[in-house]
């Protein structure tokens, strides 16, 4: 079964990049807009791993880590959240939260795919 | 995947998105201008300006999500409570904002450079104590030239490491592949069974790695996890290649090999028994697999690295299909196995005995499974449901159109079927059942038309939205004071309207507040409140929307305007004489005309409302406008509120037929002949107390012009159209009114592109083609 990734930001370009890209290598992809949404699709769906932006309206990264980590189903799932060199400070927050690891924007496609693959093999 | 195509996509896509985002900050600025504490609407500013920065990057628009770094501090600072925004910055971030938008659409960037830099040097005096951003977690450094060495590695993860998501499982397996490794698993932190807790990590591993990967690629493993995780790694440069190492190497590497063809084998047997092999079986599989291909590289292997990269392909694409191994795909694996023990076996016989020293190789064991995962929750959280919205194609959305369209005027086919086969074949029963139907279809095809056209309905506050802005700014520029009021921004028009409406609405507004709003002071002189009110107003007014500019500023001077048209030769003095105020205002139409004094480069040279004019034109829209001197002006806009199914009234003149667009038709008359009066060469009629000049549509469009002589007499009684033109309204004579329909309008094409009198050409439902006229332009 291809691996099911859930991609969460605010952005609709950016997600439409990071859907192109992982579908472009074989996984399935399933996006939301903020992290009340992918709270809310990751209950209907298996979700393998997520990639999540930080700063989003109604529920942001952070939370949303928080929130997954106390669910069941998705304890011990890896959370790679999406950070722009200037955040360093939310990503000790991120890592609290109980995220596995991070990707820096802008990020190379190879970037993407070679952190998806290590937390996600 | 292809890159380039990708790049493309991404490129376009970030751009639709930007749109919206700049058209946002545009707002949300203005609005953070009057409420600059409200900390909502600074998060949403920067929000949007750290999305711009972060998506515009990735996207490849490197030199504006640069500039818009610095635009992202200034509010960073801000919502953080650490400075307060004051106008002089929001004036700055709105240049900014528009040097962005710039940005985007540049072919050449480097042209905008000296724009952005004094911008950011601007910004920058408000953000004196910040430290310049750190750039990123840095580039890898390669250690010099690859050099093979020997690594030690000992990794000891948080026991809490699973809670982060991370599987140390696969942190060994990742160092597996940079090189040779063995590795030993570290149990002597497991606790007695009972006291065991399945979701912590009791476990660490000894790593001896032989690579040619540098120590900073070794520590990137660990790059998730080497804040709370014990971590150490030696490196020694492997000795330089002697027959003994070479020896060694080989050694270990039938060690190696030996013993994975044996494990392996033993796997194999256990698929073949069994079937139902879970996943982890099968994992394990590709593991020794992959550690056995790294190894046989590593040595130089060829033979076995060809055959191990296809069984490890043939593997991959088993477990990415799941379901259980096909019996060719474990046929193939067998096959793999039994050819890699006869390489080994050969490789083998052309060397000595294997050293005596055994090296362990121990599996690294999940000593916790990780809990397999139960029903999906049940209980759904409904109360976060964003309402559901698509972007589609324009293209599509056409198509759609177009053929709703046609349908409608295709069903007209089904009365005339209907009749025909009544009068023409007394079928009068089958007659019945094709009128049936087809008025089962034609409603249908109506509510189909209604449906497809609301989808292109937008509410007009997309255009509404960007003049708050831009009064400010022509205020600022002429020290003006006015306030613009917006209203019925709710009304929807077709979107391609709202698209061309823009530039005449510019146009127009400008116009006001350039024009029309007095200084401050002349206001107070006057006796006017000191703030000028401009009011954008649109409602639906039948099947039309109307949009109304109005302002309360000086007006318009019907004398000087006339002064002005005959200064540039517009018009002679006697024409000029002749005209009243009425007629005077639309003098303003005319190109050329500009009763500035100075030309301001924000309203141009005057050859603004002729083109508004002729633009409204092109969307069947007429201007009408009044004014009053020292109290103000209003132009009202007029236009069909859908575009492409038009209704209007087919007429009869001379034999040939024509449609009136149903928006310009006020009214339809039958007059006695003798109720008509002629007077200097034209017919005149009074209708309902007031006087319209009548027109013959056969004698404007004969195929030659007629003398009084040839003139056609008129009938007993005259059907005669009084129709709406931009000015005025004039009474149409023809023949007959046939009926009220429902037409495609299609334009002419190009070759006829100039003729004003018709708007285009539609085919009725019979096949015939009838000119569609415009009456602005035959009048």
């Amino acid at each position: 079964m291809p691996k099911q990734i859930m991609v969460v930001d605010d952005s609709s370009s950016m997600r439409q990049m990071v859907h192109f890209t992982l579908a472009g290598a074989g996984y399935d992809v399933v996006e939301a807009k903020d992290g009340a949404e992918a709270l809310l699709k990751s209950t209907s769906q298996k979700v393998d791993l997520v990639i999540t932006d930080l700063n989003m309206p109604v529920m942001d990264g952070i939370e949303l880590t928080r929130q997954l980590r106390a669910a069941p189903a998705y304890r011990f799932i890896p959370i790679v959240m999406l950070t722009t060199e200037s955040q360093q400070q939310k990503k000790l927050e991120g890592k609290a939260a109980g995220a596995t690891g991070w990707i820096v924007k802008p990020f190379q496609i190879e970037q993407l795919l070679a952190v998806v693959k290590k937390v996600c093999p | 995947m292809d890159i380039g195509a990708l790049q493309q996509r991404m490129r376009e896509a970030f751009r639709v998105e930007a749109t919206d985002l700049l058209a946002e900050l545009d707002s949300s600025m203005l609005e953070l201008e009057s409420r600059p504490q409200d900390a909502d609407l600074l998060n949403r500013v920067f929000r949007a300006i750290h999305t711009l920065k972060g998506s515009g990057a990735t996207a490849g628009f490197m030199e504006m999500a640069a500039f818009t770094h610095h635009v992202e501090e200034l509010f960073d600072e801000a919502r953080l409570g650490q400075l307060t925004i004051t106008p002089e910055m929001i004036d700055l971030s709105l240049q900014a904002k528009d040097l962005i938008g710039q940005l985007m659409e540049s072919d050449n960037p480097v042209l905008l450079e000296s724009a952005c830099a004094g911008v950011v040097k601007a910004l920058a005096r408000f953000l004196p104590h910040r430290a310049k951003a750190t750039s990123g977690d840095g580039a890898e450094r390669v250690d010099g030239a690859p050099l093979r060495q020997r690594h030690r590695i000992f990794f000891r993860p948080n026991p809490e490491v699973f809670f982060s998501g991370t599987d140390p499982a696969n942190l060994v397996e990742e160092m597996g592949a940079l090189g040779e490794a063995r590795v030993t698993a570290k149990v002597d932190g497991l606790p007695p069974l009972e006291e065991l807790n399945p979701e912590r990590c009791y476990l660490a591993w000894e790593v001896e790695l032989l690579s040619l990967q540098p120590t900073s690629k070794i520590k990137e493993v660990f790059l998730f996890v080497e804040d709370e995780s014990e971590i150490r790694i030696e490196s020694q440069p492997a000795a330089t290649v002697d027959e003994r190492e070479l020896a060694d190497g080989l050694a270990a590497f039938l060690n190696i090999a030996g013993q994975s063809v044996e494990a392996l084998g033993g796997f194999l047997t256990q698929l073949r028994d069994d079937p139902d092999t879970d996943s982890a079986c099968r994992r394990n599989y590709l593991r020794i697999l992959r550690s056995f291909h790294a190894a046989a590289c590593h040595q130089g292997q060829q033979a076995h690295g060809v055959v191990l990269e296809e069984q490890i392909q043939l593997l991959e694409d088993a477990l990415a299909r799941g379901g259980p191994l096909s019996d060719k795909a474990k046929g193939r694996l067998l096959e793999g196995v039994q050819k890699l023990g006869l390489l080994v076996e050969s490789l083998r016989e052309g060397r000595s005995p294997a050293p005596a020293s055994q090296t362990l190789v121990a599996e690294p064991s999940n000593v916790a499974r990780l809990p397999s995962t139960p029903a999906v929750d049940g209980t759904k959280k409904d109360a976060l449901r964003p309402p559901a919205t698509i972007r589609v194609d324009q293209e599509k959305l056409d198509r759609l159109m177009r053929a709703a369209g046609e349908l409608l005027v295709a069903r007209n086919a089904f009365p005339i079927l209907a009749k025909k086969l009544v009068l023409e074949h007394s079928l009068s029963g089958m007659g019945k059942e094709v009128k049936d139907a087809g008025d089962h279809i034609s409603h249908i095809a109506e509510d189909l038309q209604a449906a497809v056209l609301s989808i292109r309905m937008m509410p007009i506050r997309t255009v509404f939205q960007r003049f708050p802005r831009m009064v400010r700014d022509i205020c600022r520029a002429q020290e003006k004071e006015a306030e613009l009021l917006l209203e019925g921004e709710d009304t929807e028009l077709d979107k391609t309207v709202i698209e061309q409406m823009a530039d005449p609405l510019v146009h127009l507004v400008r116009n006001a507040v350039d024009h029309g709003i007095e200084l401050p002071a002349v206001r107070v002189q006057a006796g006017k409140p000191r703030t000028g009110k401009v009011t954008l107003r649109a409602y639906n007014k039948e099947n039309n929307v109307v949009i109304e500019i109005c302002d309360d500023g000086r007006g318009m001077d019907p004398v000087r305007l006339k002064q002005k048209a005959v200064e540039k030769g517009l018009i002679t003095p006697a024409a000029a004489k002749a005209m009243d105020d009425r007629a005077a205002l639309d003098l303003i139409f005319l190109p050329g005309l500009s009763t500035a004094e100075k030309v301001t480069d924000i309203s141009g040279r005057g050859v603004g409302m002729d083109v508004v004019r002729s633009n409204l034109r092109q969307l069947h829209g007429t201007t009408t406008l009044e004014s009053q001197m020292g109290k103000g002006s209003r132009i009202t806009i007029t236009l069909p509120a859908s575009l492409m199914v038009s209704k209007g009234i087919l007429v009869e003149s001379e034999g040939e037929e024509y449609v009136f667009p149903i928006e310009s038709v006020i009214e339809m008359v039958h007059l006695p002949r003798q109720r008509l009066h002629r007077h200097e060469g034209t017919h005149y009629a009074s209708i309902r107390d007031r006087v319209y000049p009548v027109l013959r549509l056969g004698d404007h469009f004969a195929s030659e012009p007629r003398s009084q002589a040839q003139a056609i007499s008129w009938p007993e009684e005259v059907a005669i159209a009084i129709v709406q033109t931009d000015r005025d309204r004039v009474g149409v004579a023809l023949d007959r009114f046939v009926s009220y329909v429902e037409v495609i309008v299609k334009p002419l094409g190009r070759d006829f592109a100039n003729i004003s009198a018709f708007q285009g050409a539609t085919i009725m439902g019979d096949g015939r083609v009838a000119l569609v006229i415009n009456p602005s332009g035959f009048v």
